[in-house]
C-alpha cells in the first residue's frame, strides 16, 4: 500500500477550515467529500488507457504553492493584448486565483445577467449556488478534478436568468503572474443559463511573462431548458505552465450550446470535456484547435453522453503540431441503449509540420442503440507540397506559403468565430 | 533582340527514368513559342522544371534566363524574377481566398522591386477590369483558391494570376485543356491582351485550335524528350492533319 500522503494534503489541513463556505454545512460536506475522493484515486497515471500518452508526473515532481492572496499592482494596460474590447464588455479578471475589483468590470448589466466572484456569491446568495455546486456528474472526475472541488477558492459565476438575451460576451480571464515559487491556481467556474435565456462567454487563461505555474481548473455549465450558450475557450499560458482543465456540461431538453475550444500555450496541458445532453433536442456544437509547438504536450479528450432521444452532437477538432509538439486526441461518444433518433458526427483533422511532431489521434463509440446514426473520422496529413508549390511559383516565399496555409488550415475553425472582433482578436494572439 | 531564355542540351532524370535526353531551345524577347508533341514526350517535365518544381534531376545542360543561370533559383524567385507557371492542373487551396493569394503574391513581387505594398482595397480596384475582362465574377475573388471552380474557371483563373503578375516569361502548361469553344476564345483573346515586345510565352498544347486564336512564332515538336522539329506556325496545321506518327525516329 501506498504510505506517501497525496499531494495537496497538507495544504487541506491548513486551510479546509479557511475556505470560502467553510461556516455552510453543506458546502463544507461537498469539500470533505470531494477530497476522499480525491485521495481514493489521486492523479491519475499512464497506466489508465485514458492517460496512456499523457503523464503528469512533472506535475507532481515539480511541487506547485498555494499562492497568498496578494495585490500585486497590475497596470490596466498589461491586459490590452489578453482583453477583447476593455471600454463596454463585462469581465471578471482573476489575478492568481483571486479576482481584481479594478480589473474587472460588471457596470451597466443588462437585467437578468449576473456575474461575480463564485466565493462571494456563495457568500451572499448559498441557495442560489449550492444546486450547481452539489450537481453530481455522471461520470467520475478525474482526481484532480476532485481536488479542485476540496480545494478551490475563487472562480466566476455567471447567471443568465430565464428568457434573458446577452448581445455580448461576458469575458472571464484568469490570469498568472510571476511569483517568487510556483503556484498552483485552481478556479471553479459555474455558468447557469436558464430556461429560454441565451448568452455567450469567453474563458481564458493567460500567463503575464514565461513563468512556469500550475493551472488546475473546472467549470461546470447548465443549460435549463431551450437554453442557448455560445463558449469560447482560449487556453493561451506560457509554454512553461502545467494546465489541467475540465468542462462539464449538462444540458436539459431544447438546449443549444456551441462550444469553440482554442489551446495554443501551456508545456503540458490536459482538457477534457463532459458533456451530457439529457433532454430531448438537445443539441452541441464543439469545435476547436490545440498547436503544439517546440515541446509542448497537448492532449484534448471530449466525452459526450447522448442521454435522451432526438439528440444531435457535432464535433470538429483540429490539431497543428510543430516541432516536437505532441498532440492527443480522444473523443468519446456514448449512447445508451434506451436511447432513439440520436445523431452524433465526429472529426479530427491533424496537420503535422515535422517529423518529429506527434498525435494520438483515436474515437472511442460506445453505441448501445440501433436507432442511431453516428459518423467519425480522423486525417493526419503534412502540407500539401503540391499547394506549397503552386503558391511559391507565384512569388511567395516558403516560410509565407507554409504560414498561408498552416493559417488556411486553422481558418476553418477560426472563420466560425462571431463577432467578427472576437475572430480577430484570436488570430492576433495566433503566432501563425 | 534579348535572349529571354536559352535552353541547351538539357537531359533531366524523373523517379530514375530519363525524361528529358537534351533539349535545345531559344525564346527572345516578345515572341510566342508553342511546344506540341505526344503524351509523355516531356512538355510537362520541361514546363515544371523551369518553374522550378522539385522532384527533377537535370543530369546535363543549362537554363539560362535573361543570360542568369536559372536551375539554382527557389521557385519563389523566379517568380520574382518573372517566370510564370500557368498550370495544366491549377491547384485548389481550401481557406485562402484568392484575392488573399494573389494579393500576397503581388506584394511579394513589390517589396522585390522596393515598391510599396498594395492595401486590400487598392488591390481590389487594381484586379477589377482584369477579372472581368476573362469573365470572371467578382465573388470568385473571395473564394478560396480554385475550390469548386469550374474547368474553365480554373484556366482563367490561371490568366487572371499572370495578369496581376505581368511575368516577362509566361509558360503555360495545356492552357485550353477541358475548355469549351467560348472559354477557349476568352482565354486565347486574355493571352493576346498580355502580348507585348517584352515578353515571351511558352504554350505547352495539343490542339491546333488555340494557336489559330494566338499565333506562334515558331512551333516546336517534341518527342521522347527532344525537340525534333521546329517551324512556323504551318507547322501545327501539318500535324493537326497527319499526327505526329511520321515524325517517329526524327531528330535520333
Amino acid at each position: 500500500m501506498n504510505t506517501e500522503p497525496n499531494p495537496y494534503e497538507t495544504e487541506w489541513i491548513a486551510r479546509q477550515n479557511s475556505l470560502p463556505g467553510e461556516a455552510i454545512p453543506w458546502m463544507r460536506r461537498l469539500r470533505q467529500e470531494a477530497m476522499e475522493r480525491y485521495r481514493a484515486s489521486g492523479f491519475p497515471t499512464t497506466r489508465l488507457e485514458d492517460w496512456k500518452y499523457t503523464s503528469l508526473k512533472p506535475i507532481l515532481q515539480k511541487g506547485f504553492h498555494f499562492p497568498e492572496p496578494s495585490c500585486i499592482g497590475l497596470d490596466p494596460s498589461d491586459l490590452d493584448a489578453l482583453l477583447i474590447d476593455r471600454r463596454d464588455m463585462p469581465r471578471l479578471v482573476f489575478v492568481n486565483g483571486t479576482l481584481s475589483r479594478p480589473l474587472s468590470n460588471w457596470q451597466q448589466l443588462p437585467q437578468g445577467v449576473e456575474i461575480a466572484s463564485l466565493a462571494t456569491r456563495l457568500a451572499e446568495y448559498p441557495e442560489q449556488v449550492e444546486p450547481c455546486l452539489r450537481a453530481r456528474p455522471t461520470t467520475p472526475d478525474h482526481g484532480f478534478a476532485e481536488l479542485n472541488r476540496a480545494l478551490w477558492r475563487d472562480g466566476a459565476f455567471v447567471c443568465f436568468r430565464q428568457e434573458t438575451r446577452m448581445p455580448i460576451p461576458v469575458q472571464l480571464l484568469f490570469l498568472s503572474l510571476p511569483s517568487s515559487v510556483p503556484v498552483i491556481t485552481q478556479p471553479h467556474t459555474v455558468i447557469l443559463v436558464e430556461a429560454g435565456a441565451e448568452g455567450q462567454i469567453i474563458e481564458s487563461y493567460a500567463t503575464l511573462g514565461d513563468c512556469d505555474h500550475f493551472t488546475n481548473g473546472l467549470t461546470t455549465i447548465f443549460l435549463q431548458h431551450g437554453a442557448r450558450l455560445n463558449h469560447l475557450l482560449v487556453q493561451n499560458e506560457s509554454h512553461a505552465a502545467y494546465h489541467l482543465a475540465t468542462m462539464r456540461v449538462q444540458q436539459e431538453s431544447a438546449s443549444r450550446f456551441v462550444s469553440q475550444a482554442f489551446s495554443f500555450g501551456g508545456r503540458l496541458t490536459r482538457q477534457d470535456i463532459h458533456l451530457q445532453l439529457g433532454g430531448e433536442e438537445a443539441e452541441c456544437d464543439l469545435d476547436g484547435l490545440f498547436v503544439a509547438t517546440g515541446r509542448q504536450h497537448t492532449d484534448f479528450h471530449t466525452w459526450i453522453r447522448h442521454d435522451a432521444s432526438h439528440t444531435t452532437s457535432r464535433q470538429h477538432y483540429k490539431g497543428i503540431l510543430d516541432g516536437h509538439g505532441r498532440g492527443v486526441f480522444n473523443g468519446a461518444v456514448l449512447v445508451p441503449q434506451s436511447v432513439r433518433e440520436t445523431q452524433s458526427a465526429q472529426v479530427n483533422n491533424n496537420l503535422l509540420l515535422t517529423n518529429t511532431a506527434e498525435i494520438d489521434t483515436k474515437p472511442q463509440l460506445e453505441i448501445f442503440s440501433n436507432a442511431v446514426q453516428c459518423t467519425h473520422g480522423a486525417t493526419v496529413g503534412n502540407l500539401d507540397p503540391v499547394a506549397l508549390f503552386y503558391l511559391r511559383s507565384r512569388g511567395v516565399d516558403q516560410e509565407e506559403a507554409r504560414r498561408l496555409l498552416i493559417k488556411a488550415f486553422a481558418g476553418e475553425i477560426l472563420d466560425r468565430i462571431q463577432p467578427q472582433s472576437v475572430r480577430a482578436w484570436l488570430e492576433n494572439r495566433l503566432a501563425f | 533582340m534579348n535572349t529571354m531564355l536559352e535552353i541547351k542540351e538539357l537531359c533531366v532524370d524523373f523517379n530514375d527514368k530519363n525524361i528529358l535526353r537534351g533539349v535545345n531551345l531559344t525564346i527572345q524577347a516578345g515572341e510566342v513559342h508553342a511546344i506540341m508533341g505526344p503524351n509523355g514526350s516531356g512538355k510537362s517535365t520541361l514546363v515544371n522544371l523551369l518553374a522550378g518544381r522539385a522532384g527533377y534531376q537535370v543530369t546535363a545542360g543549362q537554363v539560362l534566363f535573361q543570360g542568369e543561370d536559372l536551375l539554382p533559383m527557389q521557385p519563389e524567385e523566379r517568380a520574382k524574377a518573372g517566370i510564370f507557371l500557368g498550370f495544366q492542373y491549377p491547384v485548389e487551396i481550401p481557406g485562402i481566398s484568392n484575392a488573399l493569394f494573389m494579393k500576397t503574391a503581388l506584394n511579394a513581387q513589390r517589396r522585390h522591386q522596393h515598391l510599396a505594398e498594395m492595401e486590400a482595397m487598392d488591390f481590389r480596384s487594381h484586379t477589377r477590369k482584369m477579372a472581368k475582362s476573362l469573365g470572371l465574377e467578382d465573388g470568385l475573388l473571395l473564394r478560396p483558391v480554385n475550390v469548386g471552380f469550374s474547368g474553365g474557371e480554373k484556366k482563367r483563373n490561371e490568366l487572371f494570376q499572370m495578369m496581376i503578375l505581368q511575368p516577362c516569361l509566361a509558360i503555360l502548361d495545356e492552357i485550353d485543356s477541358g475548355l469549351d469553344i467560348d472559354a477557349l476564345v476568352t482565354v486565347a483573346s486574355g493571352i493576346n491582351a498580355l502580348r507585348t515586345p517584352q515578353r515571351s510565352i511558352l504554350m505547352v498544347t495539343h490542339y491546333q485550335r488555340l494557336l489559330n486564336d494566338v499565333v506562334p512564332d515558331r512551333v516546336h515538336v517534341m518527342m521522347d524528350g527532344r525537340i525534333v522539329l521546329t517551324g512556323s506556325k504551318d507547322l501545327a496545321m501539318e500535324l493537326e492533319e497527319k499526327g505526329y506518327g511520321w515524325l517517329a525516329g526524327a531528330g535520333q
